[in-house]
């Protein structure tokens, strides 16, 4: 019996004839199936710039709009109603121990992801104080990871979701490398980290920054798109 | 300027300008080797604990977070309201029966006295109160008027706000569009009354037997602390859990009791009829066939019905059958259906001949003149309260007093049964009480 960390209702983990041939401690599933099925995975066709599902593997309309500024992003899931609900309660109200709603999905996702520095996004101080914790290195077990990047100081921190689309795309850079850190990236090739894919304008300003520092591949995984 | 009546009778963080509001408690606090929630009184698990080392509260999450690192602040109620000489502007008239029940009610709350009013589905329960709060008002009392059910909330305010017209109101639920203001009434979910502390002289409580505040700690003591030192409560319920009614048996609990509907007619009974094995015919996309007979002579007849099933994953493979036995012109509605409260209006105004759903529709949603079949009444998600209120949506109306009401089993259980018992003696009283038969 499990209880679901999200529902908070016990359970009865499923368990497959593969897992019982597998003799190996069983994966204690975070959540009960009918939460797991509020998640849509992404799979089969995608934009190979965004991870946005669709139905053929062509830059999608959005990405070309970004011209030269090519991304190589994946994503797990879509960002539809369940995964609103679940970043509203998980980011938002600072629910922290649903980090571990997602922690074994993304830690399939690194384990197939070819790279040398695993860059979470940062977040603000003023966040780091309120909400007590960086949402997106939640989702991590014991991954090795970087905090290679900062938040400015003198970046506002206006929540993504509160600005149109217009806006976030002229959103000044927020980030800069951290000097003791930045010298781990030279020559590597860096994986970011985020949670949401929105418009990519974050992600390209981490770009930016994490080829000021030397890098030789950027990469991005985000948990939704 | 803060406005500091936010925080009267209230246990709430500070938004800005602490200095009026003295010292403030920690809003989770160690005792011994553990940490517990003081807006909530809940103990945390040992994982609640936050990277900025702060332990934050998941059990009343929902009312905003609170860490020990926030401070809750309250303010004594004092009271401050200036009621109308006369408060109820409500012109209907109460019967007899609902006459004395609204009289008994009234003298035990004058009296200061916890009590119970159980009154049968149907019975017009909200106004027999009417009398009781209006004198309440005039004393300047802060009132509120709970339910676990937001559903019970969203029906209950306008009406309250009608039949009160003069009296300051406010409307409090988890997605409330409107902002909080400090009023005399508060009609609520009990979730809400944990931002409360010592600030009601009288607190009602709408069905008081409803999920979740039944087998909730939590909400129970929501409602203790809501409530005045000085103060009492009025439960009221169609059909008390067994604890309740092990109270009522004992005396311990004042209960004016009120067994016949305002119409004078009694409870329609629960028919049970026996489906083999309805639960595999189900799997396999199969209705019994009596239910399909049923349900085709009721279409034939123009008769309105309601289906209740047991679970939501039920309903897909239910409306293909339905729809496969000719049996078409109604909609499955669920819980968490974005349309629930447009189909509801659709069946009431004809424009649908049935509903299919599941115990969401148990209360508050009254039809006129409406049929009620429970297909599975013996799964385990019915229970003895639900199986009486969902019997009660039938035979409401005077001009449709009887109402048939079928129950699919497979195996006579005792939930089953307790709910027969029980309208049994509900009737067997209400004759008493001058009640015909429909
Ligand atoms: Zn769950
Ligand atoms: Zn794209
Ligand atoms: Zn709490």
């Amino acid at each position: 019996m499990m209880r679901c960390v999200w529902c908070t209702r016990t359970f009865e983990p499923p368990v497959t004839l593969q897992d019982l041939l597998r003799w190996r401690p069983l994966p204690m599933p975070a959540l009960c199936p009918s939460c797991q099925e509020r998640f849509i995975p992404i799979t089969g066709a995608h934009c190979p710039a965004c991870g946005r599902q669709q139905a053929t593997t062509i830059r999608c309309h959005d990405c070309e709009r970004w011209g030269a500024e090519i991304l190589t992003n994946h994503a797990l899931f879509q960002y539809d109603a369940g995964m609103k609900a679940y970043m509203q309660q998980y980011k938002f109200q600072g629910d922290y121990a649903l980090r571990k709603a997602l922690q074994a999905p993304l830690y399939q996702a690194l384990a197939q992801q070819r790279y040398d520095v695993l860059v979470p996004i940062p977040v603000d101080q003023h966040t780091w104080l309120t909400r007590g914790f960086n949402q997106v290195t939640g989702w991590l077990r014991d991954q090795p990871f970087q905090q290679v990047l900062r938040v400015k100081a003198d970046h506002k921190s206006q929540p993504q979701s509160a600005k149109t689309r217009a806006e976030r795309l002229v959103t000044p850079q927020p980030f800069m490398l951290d000097t003791a850190a930045a010298k781990i990236i030279v020559n590597q090739r860096v994986l970011l980290l985020d949670d949401v894919y929105t418009t990519g304008r974050t992600l390209r300003h981490a770009a930016s920054q994490i080829y000021l520092g030397g890098a030789k591949a950027f990469t991005s995984l985000t948990l939704a798109r | 300027m803060i406005d500091l009546s936010e925080y009267f009778g209230r246990r709430l963080p500070a938004i800005t300008g602490t200095s009026q509001l003295g010292a403030g408690i920690l809003a989770v606090q160690q005792v011994d080797s553990r940490y517990q929630c003081q807006r909530c009184q809940q103990w945390l698990a040992d994982t609640d604990q936050l990277p900025n080392g702060a332990w934050y509260c998941r059990q009343c999450l929902q009312l905003g977070r609170v860490t020990s690192q926030t401070k809750l602040y309250t303010i004594p109620e004092p009271n401050r309201f200036s009621p109308p000489e006369s408060p109820l502007t409500w012109t209907g008239e109460l019967s007899p029966d609902q006459q004395q029940a609204a009289e008994s009610i009234r003298q035990h709350v004058q009296r200061g006295q916890n009590q119970l009013l159980w009154a049968v589905t149907g019975a017009g329960k909200t106004e027999i109160v009417y009398p009781a709060l209006a004198w309440a008002v005039t004393q300047g009392w802060r009132i509120a008027w709970a339910s676990p059910r937001v559903d019970v909330c969203l029906e209950l305010a306008p009406r309250i706000r009608a039949a009160f017209a003069a009296v300051s109101q406010c409307l409090l639920y988890g997605e409330q569009p409107a902002p909080y203001q400090y009023s005399q009434l508060t009609v609520c979910t009990t979730h809400q009354l944990l931002r409360f502390e010592q600030a009601f002289d009288w607190i009602i409580v709408d069905e008081v037997d409803a999920f979740p505040l039944a087998t909730s700690p939590l909400l129970q003591l929501a409602i203790t602390r809501a409530e005045k030192p000085t103060g009492q409560h009025l439960y009221l319920t169609a059909t008390p859990g067994e604890k309740l009614q092990r109270q009522i048996r004992q005396r311990t609990l004042v209960t004016t009791y009120l067994p016949l509907r305002y119409h004078g007619y009694l409870l329609p009974q629960l028919r049970v009829r026996l489906a083999w094995r309805w639960r595999e015919h189900l799997r396999k996309g199969r209705l019994p066939r009596p239910l399909i007979r049923q349900l085709l002579a009721y279409l034939e007849k123009g008769q309105r019905f309601l289906l209740f099933v047991p679970h939501v994953r039920d309903l897909p493979e239910i409306m293909a059958e339905l729809a496969h036995q000719d049996i078409r012109g109604g909609v499955s509605v669920h819980a968490a259906d974005p349309e629930r409260t447009g189909k509801v209006q659709a069946l009431r105004d004809q424009k649908l001949s049935f509903l299919v759903t599941t115990t969401i529709l148990e209360r508050g949603v009254t039809f006129p003149n409406i049929a009620v079949v429970i297909l599975g009444g013996d799964d385990a998600v019915f229970s003895t309260a639900a199986l009486v209120q969902i019997a009660g949506r039938a035979g409401r109306s005077a001009d449709f007093p009887d109402g048939e009401v079928t129950c699919y089993i497979q195996t006579q259980t005792r939930v089953v049964r307790r709910a027969q018992t029980m309208i049994t003696r509900l009737n067997r009283q209400g004759k008493q009480r001058g009640g015909r038969r429909p």
